[in-house]
């Protein structure tokens, strides 16, 4: 076996009751070294096309990455993956926390879930002990006691929880998965597809040292310690820790691209009342952090005052935080906090749950709904009790509810008259709370993005604007170019193209976002050293490009498969209209020029710009050639 | 004059503040501003005055105002 991997995949098919170990050949986990890769090579290959993502065909793939578990900051990331049921595209979720390395201490690389349970189960996993275990009794109750009821039976306080919430359980399309009460694969709803296998929960506990496995341990070691002293002095990680993605409202409300009223305005009039610094008078208890991780990005709260909001279940982070506040036009951060424990008690992504109710608002004003079909709610902006209670509806898919928890791109083609212009989605998926007509990357990874909008495919333009900046300079040996936020064009197609490899290289080797250079502190050489310490294998960074790259293929590929094609990589109408107010009113996002920018992206990929479909010479030089045959290119 | 300094702007000053009241007799360019203060001009994206959008190397500041300054911030 090589070093820094254990290669075991646990194949659980729920529908015969049965479990079995298989081991992974070093030279495939070299192509696939975790996470995104390797949950994107198991589906392409296992999933057949056309797959209902609510069926027990479905495959839910659970894949840690190389460094998952790493004694370094931010290598905690492990990644969820099916057919989503609310884009039907590929799916994927990445989460942090204690889980993932728990797993690979464990001595798995990944589980495979297939089948579905004839009645509700959940997985324990104990070193080499794998069985499944009754779950009747823990379904409908909420994860907090879910957790530890899973600890008491299984008598072991420090056994790891992941879980699904009543939304998975009644297949809310957006249902997220929890670790620990407050690490959540929030996207694309993995948690409907593990409700509808009715598997509860997957409890972990493992023996194994990380360490153990590596090629050479002391790289590694001496890593982890120079960024826990590095964390104090580096202004970006300082930031995370001490401030934390909450600090986004303040900058982006003065920048005029605060997401406003669904996408319509850039500034909030009540942003002063979410801003960090109101967030840490109302909200703040303590800082929290995932396995091994220095930066503590972690919000802990409790609130005993207008809303009760309970301290088990997390703070909400920028886009919780902005999703429930200015998007839907509340400026009562309290109510933000309650919005955000529901959803983390229920399992429901917060991004999507946010942007869905907030369409509905907009359609609640504009008459396409009423009183009657909201069953007598006044679901207006600025309405914080409306909210909450659609929240509510949404998780028990009661009244309206049941309608909303289908995602804003179904929900709009019941409703009818013109409501997809209010449903801001891509591919079915919901925005982020990030402006496209601010930093025009995040639009372009809204539109390619394989699994829909998400504002972590890539890096955010403003970071890499200006070249003497700590951003630029971090992201410098990658070989981008300092360029305005709002420019579209070749050069930034370029940009995005590479930041794009860099952050899909992150998802398959188990990194958080708020780690690596440029976003954070640790520099992209140093990242290198971790990967060749841990597998001993002679890599450069155009390697871990090209690993990056590799896995976007292969969820391309995916996609291809299942219907997808260029008139799905768009973004919604509203983008290519100006912005309402502030200092950024009349910015629109121009349309042509959008569209030769994605030209010039699908021709550095090496894609077909009308199918998409990727070039059998691209996928050779990749090294998944196979991948070609399949597709027939 | 009320200045909020966003993320991690904080990190550059003594005692790393959120926010800091300072006095001014005369109106001064927000630059001379930003030079006492030893901020990194190349870490200030957002600079805003009284809710508006400024050039950092144009605008001039007085005492009453409300200035914000944030660097380049990306995904959260």
């Amino acid at each position: 076996m090589a070093y820094g991997i254990n290669g075991r995949i646990l194949r659980v098919d729920l529908t015969q009751a049965s479990v079995n170990t298989e081991f992974f050949d070093d030279n495939l986990y070299r192509l696939y070294p975790g996470g995104k890769a390797l949950a994107g090579y198991l589906l392409l290959r296992e999933l057949p096309p056309g797959t209902d993502a609510l069926a027990p065909e479905n495959l839910l793939v659970i894949a840690n990455g190389l460094l998952t578990g790493a004694p370094i900051s931010a290598s905690t990331r492990f990644t969820v993956a099916a057919r989503s049921p609310l884009t039907g595209a590929y799916g994927e979720s990445e989460a942090g926390g204690f889980w993932g390395p728990e797993l690979k201490m464990a001595g798995y690389e990944a589980i495979v879930v297939s089948g579905r349970a004839k009645q509700p189960v959940y997985i324990s996993i104990n070193d080499d002990k794998v069985e499944l275990r009754d779950a009747r009794e823990l379904w409908g109750r909420e994860p907090e006691e879910v957790q530890a009821a899973i600890r008491h039976e299984l008598g072991d306080k420090r056994i790891r929880v992941l879980q699904i919430g009543i939304g998975g359980e009644n297949l809310v399309r957006y249902a997220a998965l929890t670790n620990e009460l407050r690490h959540f694969n929030g996207r694309t709803g993995m948690g409907a597809v593990m409700g509808s296998k009715n598997l509860k929960a997957i409890a972990v506990r493992g023996t194994g040292r990380y360490l153990d496995s590596a090629h050479d341990a002391k790289p590694i070691v001496d890593l982890g310690r120079a960024l826990g002293k590095r964390v104090k002095e580096h202004p970006q990680a300082w930031d995370l820790q001490v401030k934390g993605t909450p600090a986004l409202v303040g900058a982006f409300n003065a920048a005029g691209i605060l997401p406003t009223r669904n996408f319509r305005q850039g500034v909030f009039e009540g942003a002063d009342n979410l801003k960090w610094e109101a967030y840490e008078k109302e909200l703040l208890t303590a800082r929290g952090t995932c396995y091994a991780c220095a930066v503590r990005c972690k919000r802990e709260v409790k609130v005993d005052d207008r809303y009760q909001v309970s301290d088990a279940y997390g703070g909400p982070e920028y886009e919780t935080v902005e999703g429930f506040g200015g998007y839907c036009g509340v400026g009562d951060l309290q109510a933000v906090a309650k919005a955000n424990e529901l959803c983390n008690r229920y399992t429901l992504d917060t991004i999507s749950t946010s942007v869905t109710i907030a369409f509905a608002m907009e359609c609640f004003e504009h008459g396409l709904i009423g009183l009657k079909e909201t069953d007598g709610l006044d679901l207006r902006f600025g309405n914080a009790a409306a909210m909450l209670q659609a929240v509510d509806l949404i998780a028990r898919r009661e009244g309206i509810g049941n309608l909303l928890a289908e995602g804003s791109k179904r929900a709009a083609e019941v409703i009818g008259g013109g409501a997809h212009l209010f449903a801001m989605q891509v591919k079915g998926q919901e925005l982020p709370m990030h402006d496209p007509r601010g930093k025009v990357s995040v639009g372009l990874g809204y539109a390619i993005g394989e699994h829909g909008a998400d504002h972590l495919y890539s890096i955010h333009d403003t970071l890499v604007a200006n070249p003497d900046s700590i951003g630029f300079k971090g992201a410098s040996p990658l070989g981008v170019e300092a360029l305005p936020a709002q420019q579209l064009g070749s050069a930034k197609a370029r940009n995005y193209a590479i930041l794009e490899n860099w952050c899909s290289f992150g998802q398959v080797v188990g990194l958080c976002y708020f780690g690596p250079a440029p976003r954070s502190f640790t520099q992209i050489e140093e990242v290198l050293t971790a990967v060749r310490a841990a597998t001993g294998w002679a890599m450069t960074l155009a390697d871990l490009l090209q690993i990056g790259e590799r896995a976007t293929n292969l969820t391309r590929a995916f996609n291809v498969r299942n219907g997808f094609s260029r008139k799905e990589d768009t973004l919604p109408e509203r983008l290519f209209q100006p912005l309402e107010n502030g200092p950024m009113a009349g910015t629109l996002i121009s349309k042509p020029e959008f569209e030769r920018t994605m030209d010039e992206l699908y021709r550095l990929k090496g894609w077909d710009s009308k199918t998409t479909v990727p070039t059998r010479d691209r996928l050779r030089d990749l090294d998944i050639e196979w991948v070609a045959d399949l597709l027939g290119v | 004059m009320d200045l909020h300094l966003g993320s991690y702007l904080s990190w550059y000053v003594p005692q790393k503040p959120s926010r800091l009241v300072i006095h001014l007799d005369r109106p001064i360019a927000l630059m001379e501003l930003v030079e006492r203060l030893k901020l990194p001009p190349a870490e200030i994206a957002i600079a805003a005055v009284n809710g508006k959008l400024v050039s950092l190397r144009d605008a001039l500041v007085s005492d009453g105002d409300r200035v914000e300054l944030h660097p380049p911030n990306g995904g959260g």
